[in-house]
């Protein structure tokens, strides 16, 4: 090839390359990559932290603990520095040796709520490895000028035809086979691969009445345009922010209880910068990082920290139910915590009841 | 001809670089892919079993034939209802437009091209709501008593893709129109009872290649597409591709995803073979 | 059927068309412009709020330079290579020309799913992270199969002796490129640069794959669109919409003028 034309290709290759890499230079002298649900991504909760510590913060959020390791398996060690996940899920990341051990004198342990300080979950041989951040609850959401709210204490609604083609589920196969189960009157913590054949029938029961499965938007849209009446899955964390548009959105826990749901946040294991991963998570779990949290822009829910109470108005109280909570949580399970064996066959269940 | 180049080393080095892009990221990829979809996933381990299992799982997983089925349907329909559509608004830009408006309209009939089109379906889903502005429209004009139930289903999913390829096939087809001899539209836009017999046996096979073109890229494009089932759909039923992202996002499992993959691709290299006597490269 | 009768059906099937193709944008625009936290009807008034909520937010003002860097970029290597190959093809005799021009096009016949899966695989395997680099690769790809067709096509006869006119003066090969095959071309090489630019701007599905942090904004959208229902949605789209719609115009003027 003759010179001018290589030389000049090599050039515009170069240009392309620095155009392309152009957008990667920070402001902050550090970055801190983290693994997270969307709540997270909230300016009014990163900003802060980033300028108090120089650093600018990395989000890339997920839905559901398998995509959220799927993302770490096409990852090199050290990409990641915290990781909030599923409550649940903890053990199966502590198994999978994700996650290191955190100081315990530094964490406001005695400050959560008792039932989400849960040490089954987050400790091994002694060692805290996650701490319970937000919690919630999947559940019915409702509107209660269209149904009758009577019916909303009864976990089988979910399957009724009485309110055929009215019922929106949210596309996440855990919560809603939970709700299924205690519905057919299973404890979520026992369910075994014997329990699949009449989890499955039910599923496609409730299939058969549903309008749409869908995620976070298409379920609000659905609740909020009137195509849907009844969001199998919902809870604060759906109706909190539509409310203030549309009082007549409303969200129960049946008399058989729902299925609570909780996010843990912890530092990986491979992470190179773990003083300062350490510094995002004591600052995640203060009681204005909680405040912050719990009203993020992309879900409400409750702080794990009793004391963000006091960083939280009024009418933020009543909307996250604050004062109910402790008959919430003597009622509610936890979400189902199957084997990687029990996942697989429930996410084919999923897949085919979504196919049915 | 082509001038016979004595210096034709040259001339493959300028050819080279395109050719080393397409063979080091898509075919290089596209064979790796291969190899994957005869590997195992167990646990969260890739094991090279050398099997056909994944490939098995589309006849024994009723649920992934039926998103191939589904998948194949879907794609038809979608074709068929675009071409009907786009053809005679086509024509009546090459043909009842005045000239020197034509391309004014062909801009605007193509606009709506230029949103990005994850958030198009979105605005879909708001149009078609039960009390989205098509439900009020039919209301108040007294044609239905209940609001139809268009959002969330396969419906849905048909008239988003449908939307965006007639303005595709608009494109491809007036192009071929206005590239008819003139005297051979005007006979079929004059003749009156003739019309019909004209069109069938003289413009519709000149435009057939411009059709070809478009139904064509309408096929590949909308049996590859995850966006509009997944946003429009309602998961009321899966699509192939939304199958295949399934594998990947919530489980990693790389050599079904492969498999899934290669049998879309299939799909799709009928149907260029059946296009292909269409779809040929000429210069001008 | 009359000729006036003809018309006015042709004309109402017009209407009905364009009402079709317009529908979801006026939809789109009319509630960026909404009154309150959700995007669907009833229509509770103006405010202008939501389009500053867009252009005060990080991620998405990032994520809209990421896209054009990216398509400004892969569009230029794609017109580039597809150039280059297009007047080798084109002007000399090659050994199996027609089996470089099918692998040349073969890309066009593939969903970009499987490209962007087949590229994804690879990243993993080698380790390599993922980014807009990773990203604009894969645009590269889709892309130089069209700017080869549109080029290839348009190396008519009419050029070829000009550039063998040029060449019996004494031009260089190089020379020939520049000052006579790409000036000739203009037009073309500008339709596919355009046209590239547009297909790279809003391409989802290999983008979503091949980023992590540094995304572009379909993918931005779609994380947006994943945090539940906002008016803000509606108003970067109707953004993207203006500023798509300035610069096709603003294109369109451009290439007039040459003509």
């Amino acid at each position: 090839m003759p010179e001018p034309l290589k030389s000049k290709r090599t050039t515009i290759g170069a240009a392309l390359l620095v155009l392309l890499t152009a957008g990667s230079a920070a402001d902050a002298t550090e970055d801190l990559n983290a693994l997270v649900w969307c709540d997270h991504t909230d300016p009014t909760l990163i900003e802060p932290f980033e300028k108090a510590h120089d650093v600018r913060v990395n989000l890339k959020d997920y839905e559901g603990t398998g995509t959220a390791l799927s993302l770490i398996e096409q990852s090199q060690p050290g990409d990641w520095d915290v990781f909030v996940i599923d409550g649940i899920d903890v053990p199966r990341a502590i198994e999978a040796d994700l996650l290191a051990p955190l100081p315990k004198d530094q964490l406001p342990l005695g400050d959560l709520f008792p039932e989400l300080v849960m040490p089954a979950n987050h400790e091994k041989d002694g060692q805290v490895y996650a701490v319970s951040e937000k919690f919630g609850y999947n559940t019915i959401s409702f509107n209660k000028d269209k149904v009758d709210p009577a019916d909303m204490n009864d976990m089988t609604v979910i399957w009724s035809d009485k309110y055929k083609d009215r019922i929106a589920v949210y596309d996440y196969y855990l919560p809603v086979l939970g709700m299924v189960a205690i519905g057919l009157g299973k404890p979520t913590a026992g369910l075994a691969e014997a329990d699949l054949p009449v989890l499955r029938d039910q599923l496609f029961k409730m299939k058969s009445v549903a309008k749409l499965v869908g995620g976070v938007v298409e379920s609000q849209t659905a609740l909020a345009t009137g195509e849907v009446d009844i969001l199998v899955g919902g809870g604060e964390w759906v109706t909190a922010s539509l409310t203030g548009d549309n009082p007549a959105l409303d969200w129960v826990l049946p008399e058989q209880g729902g299925v609570r749901w909780s996010q843990s946040i912890g530092v990986f294991k491979t992470s190179q910068k773990q003083a300062l991963a350490l510094e995002f998570v004591k600052y995640i779990l203060s009681p204005e990082g909680q405040a912050r949290l719990a009203t993020s822009s992309c879900y409400w829910a409750m702080p794990a920290n009793q004391k963000a109470g006091q960083h939280l108005s009024e009418p933020q109280k009543r909307a996250l139910r604050w004062s109910d909570q402790a008959g919430y949580l003597a009622k509610a399970q936890l979400y189902p915590a199957p084997s990687p064996e029990l996942d697989a066959q429930m996410q084919d269940v999923w897949t085919e009841f979504l196919q049915h | 001809m082509s001038r016979p180049a004595g210096h034709s080393w040259r001339a493959i080095l300028l050819v080279a670089p395109a050719l080393l892009w397409t063979l080091a990221f898509f075919v290089l990829p596209f064979a790796v892919m291969v190899v994957l979809s005869l590997w195992e996933r167990v646990g969260s381990q890739l094991v090279p079993s050398w099997t056909l299992a994944n490939y098995a799982k589309l006849l024994e997983r009723g649920h992934f034939l039926a998103a191939l089925v589904n998948s194949l349907e879907v794609t038809a329909l979608v074709t068929a209802l675009s071409i009907l559509l786009a053809y005679p608004f086509a024509w009546i830009l090459a043909e009842q437009v005045p000239k020197r408006w034509q391309r004014l309209a062909l801009l605007l009939a193509v606009l709506p091209f230029w949103t990005s089109y994850v958030i198009r379906s979105y605005s879909w889903l708001l149009v078609l709501a039960k009390n989205g502005i098509v439900n009020q429209a039919l209301l108040a004009s007294g044609l239905i008593a209940q609001p139809l139930a268009l959002a969330n289903s396969r419906t849905a999913t048909v008239i988003g893709f449908v939307h965006f390829f007639v303005m595709l096939l608009t494109l491809t087809i007036y192009a071929n129109l206005v590239q008819l001899p003139a005297n051979y539209r005007r006979a079929a836009a004059d003749l009156g009872a003739g019309a019909l017999r004209t069109f069938w046996h003289v413009i519709l096979p000149l435009t057939l290649p411009g059709v070809m073109v478009g139904a064509f890229l309408t096929f590949v494009l909308c049996i590859g597409d995850y966006i509009t089932p997944q946003i429009l759909g309602g998961n009321n039923e899966l699509l192939l591709p939304q199958v295949i992202m399934l594998q990947i996002g919530r489980r990693a499992d790389f050599p079904t995803a492969s498999a899934l993959s290669i049998v879309l691709m299939l799909v799709v290299t009928a149907a260029y073979l059946a296009a292909a006597r269409w779809l040929k490269l000429e210069r001008a | 059927m009359s000729g006036a009768a003809r018309h006015a059906f042709g004309a109402l099937y017009a209407v009905l068309i364009y009402g079709f193709i317009f529908l979801p944008v006026i939809v789109l625009v009319l509630f960026s412009f909404q009154d309150g936290r959700l995007p669907v009807p009833p229509f509770q008034g103006f405010t202008a709020r939501w389009y500053q909520a867009v252009l005060t937010d990080r991620q998405l003002t990032e994520a809209l330079i990421n896209s054009a860097l990216v398509a400004l970029a892969s569009s230029a290597l794609a017109v580039l290579l597809g150039f280059l190959a297009a007047y080798g093809l084109a002007r000399h005799q090659l050994p199996a020309a027609a089996g470089q021009r099918l692998l040349l096009m073969a890309p066009l016949t593939v969903s970009y799913l499987i490209i962007g899966l087949g590229l994804l695989i690879v990243w993993n395997a080698l380790g390599w992270p993922k980014s807009l680099l990773a990203v604009g690769i894969g645009h590269v790809v889709i892309n130089l199969p069209l700017c080869f067709a549109i080029l290839y096509s348009q190396m008519g006869e009419h050029q070829a002796g000009l550039e063998r006119a040029a060449r019996d003066l004494g031009a260089s090969e190089i020379q020939v490129l520049l000052k006579i095959t790409a000036p000739v071309l203009w037009p073309a090489l500008f339709a596919s640069f355009f046209l590239a630019m547009t297909f790279s701007w809003d391409e989802f599905i290999i983008a979503f794959l091949l980023t992590r942090f540094e995304v572009t904004l379909p993918v931005e959208i779609w994380s947006l669109l994943r945090s539940g229902l906002d008016p803000k949605t509606n108003a970067v789209g109707s953004l993207v919409f203006l500023v798509s719609i300035g610069l096709a115009v603003l294109l369109e003027l451009v290439l007039l003028r040459r003509r």
